[in-house]
């Protein structure tokens, strides 16, 4: 049972990471209906601007945490405006091929900066806490109560403010929003602005527990797209319980059945859950 | 104050606005009618902006307002209602009301009051506020729409064929709102198959064909002119 609980705070951890990062896919996918393939490279270089300006300026983690928020979230938007904006009427599949582009571009730029070594960032926080037998190092509490502090906020913020309103207004009835006067712009600007603080705010904390190097957002954006699909594209409580039923199977998974196989688990998921619903698990319908 | 001058707009290739040359007054309800696909929600989109006049000229009390975008016109005065009502469908009928509003955000007092002035023009939306705009009827949701319309403070109001698929009771309750909105002083521009119901309550009209005006003239002229009465009347 100990065994049990333990590995379920694992699992905890883990989902309440990837709900962040696809919270932010999702939030793009609903306002451009385009997979941002790239977002995994927002994340990795969200993971690099903390390490450098902890490591190498020195500065406090809360700093760096916000910094690379900060930093991304300009680096999301530019993406947005130089990359995804002048391909607006393009084929969808321009904005893939895009997509992927700048996901190369990213690495690229990472990867001649600092190398492609596997770095390791430092955490103030090296306590271990004791519950009667559970062990929860601090780092891991911090993820868990950070990533749901937010996700919390950005629930207010979606549902109780004009501006967080626009964002789902554009992804329920784009035309409707153009009518009431929304402007596609900013909301567009906006919504990228919040997916890559997530998502870098998501690496920041993660990064302690784990390593940072150029290709660490591979297996992490692919399985945030694996949550979105299980969650339903554009769908903002989808995204947060699929990302806590991936992070649950992965840690219960790789204790119970093998650790070797813990990052398959998620894509078993997605075959069996797609072939029982394939419209996802919390898509009401068609749009 | 709303001036179309042989406006032209585009599908690609396909012209679908020819040249049309129109205006509505100040106060003015003026009905557009015509068939499916004589391109009234073009006309429509296009003075909302939402597509590009590919020719011509429109002007909005004189200034110039070709090429804006919808969020400028919106905030110029000039809100649609669309045909098939583009709703928010999961979000509560308040907040689709609230929505409405958008471009009037910083006035929180006159958003409230305009609000008012929405849920006493349709009490049943008062009694709905809290379900999502989707689970509604069509009138209600019809109601949602043109509520969300006015909540933007309209001074030109451009209703696409409200009367779509609804029941005749509730057309009659449709048609007396757009009629009261006008009276209180919103100019209208109601795009209608309904013709008799909309003429009834129209200062002027115009009919489409095929993306050309091709014939205009005050309500009386209108209802007794032939041609219309066989084409869009039925008797």
């Amino acid at each position: 049972m100990d065994a049990f609980l333990q590995q379920a705070l694992n699992g905890l951890t883990l989902g309440s990471i990837y709900g962040l990062v696809a919270l932010g896919l999702t939030l793009v996918y609903g306002i451009l209906h385009v997979p941002n393939f790239a977002h995994g490279a927002l994340y990795m270089v969200g993971a690099y601007i903390s390490y450098y300006v902890m490591v190498d300026l020195g500065l406090n983690y809360w700093i760096a945490m916000l910094g690379a928020g900060l930093f991304v979230a300009v680096l999301s938007v530019l993406c947005e405006r130089l990359v995804f904006h002048p391909l607006r009427h393009a084929p969808p599949i321009h904005d893939k091929i895009a997509a992927i582009g700048i996901l190369l571009f990213l690495e690229a730029v990472v990867q001649m900066h600092w190398g492609s070594d596997f770095r390791r960032m430092p955490t103030p926080y090296t306590g271990i806490l004791e519950f009667g037998g559970l062990v929860l190092p601090a780092q891991r509490l911090l993820i868990i109560v950070g990533a749901f502090s937010i996700m919390g906020a950005l629930h207010l913020y979606l549902k109780k403010t004009m501006t967080g309103s626009t964002i789902i207004a554009m992804a329920q009835n784009r035309e409707g929003a153009f009518l009431v006067g929304i402007d596609a712009n900013r909301v567009a600007m906006m919504t990228f602005a919040i997916a890559g603080f997530l998502a870098a705010v998501g690496a920041s904390l993660f990064a302690p527990i784990n390593l940072v190097y150029p290709a660490m957002g591979h297996l992490v954006i692919m399985k945030a797209f694996v949550i979105i699909i299980l969650g339903g594209m554009g769908s903002i409580p989808g995204a947060i319980v699929g990302g806590l039923i991936i992070g649950f199977a992965e840690a219960l998974g790789g204790y119970y059945v093998s650790s070797t196989y813990k990052d398959l688990i998620a894509f078993v998921l997605l075959v069996v859950i797609l072939s029982i619903k394939p419209t996802g698990l919390f898509t009401k319908g068609v749009r | 104050m709303l001036k179309l001058e042989n406006v032209d707009a585009k599908y690609d290739s396909f012209k679908a606005l020819d040249g049309v040359s129109m205006s509505v007054e100040q106060g003015e309800l003026v009905v557009l009618l015509g068939a499916n696909g004589a391109g009234k929600s073009t006309l429509f989109n296009t003075i909302s902006g939402l597509l590009k006049a590919s020719a011509g000229k429109i002007t909005l009390n004189g200034e110039d307002v070709t090429g804006r975008k919808p969020s400028a016109l919106v905030q110029a005065g000039v809100v649609q209602c669309p045909e098939g009502r583009k709703l928010f469908p999961e979000m509560s009928v308040l907040k689709n009301l609230w929505l409405g509003g958008y471009v009037h955000r910083r006035d929180k007092a006159g958003m409230k009051k305009t609000l008012e002035h929405v849920l006493a023009m349709f009490p049943i939306l008062d009694e709905k506020k809290d379900q999502p705009a989707g689970s509604l009827s069509g009138g209600q949701q019809q109601m949602v729409a043109i509520g969300r319309a006015l909540m933007g403070r309209p001074k030109l109001l451009l209703l696409d064929e409200p009367s779509l698929g609804l029941a005749p009771l509730v057309v009659k309750q449709v048609f007396e709102a757009v009629q009261t909105i006008n009276k209180e002083g919103t100019s209208v521009l109601l795009a209608e198959q309904n013709a008799f119901a909309a003429l009834k309550i129209a200062t002027r009209a115009y009919v489409m064909e095929n993306g050309r005006l091709v014939m205009e003239g005050d309500r009386d002229a209108m209802l007794g002119n032939e041609a219309v009465r066989k084409a869009y009347i039925g008797a």
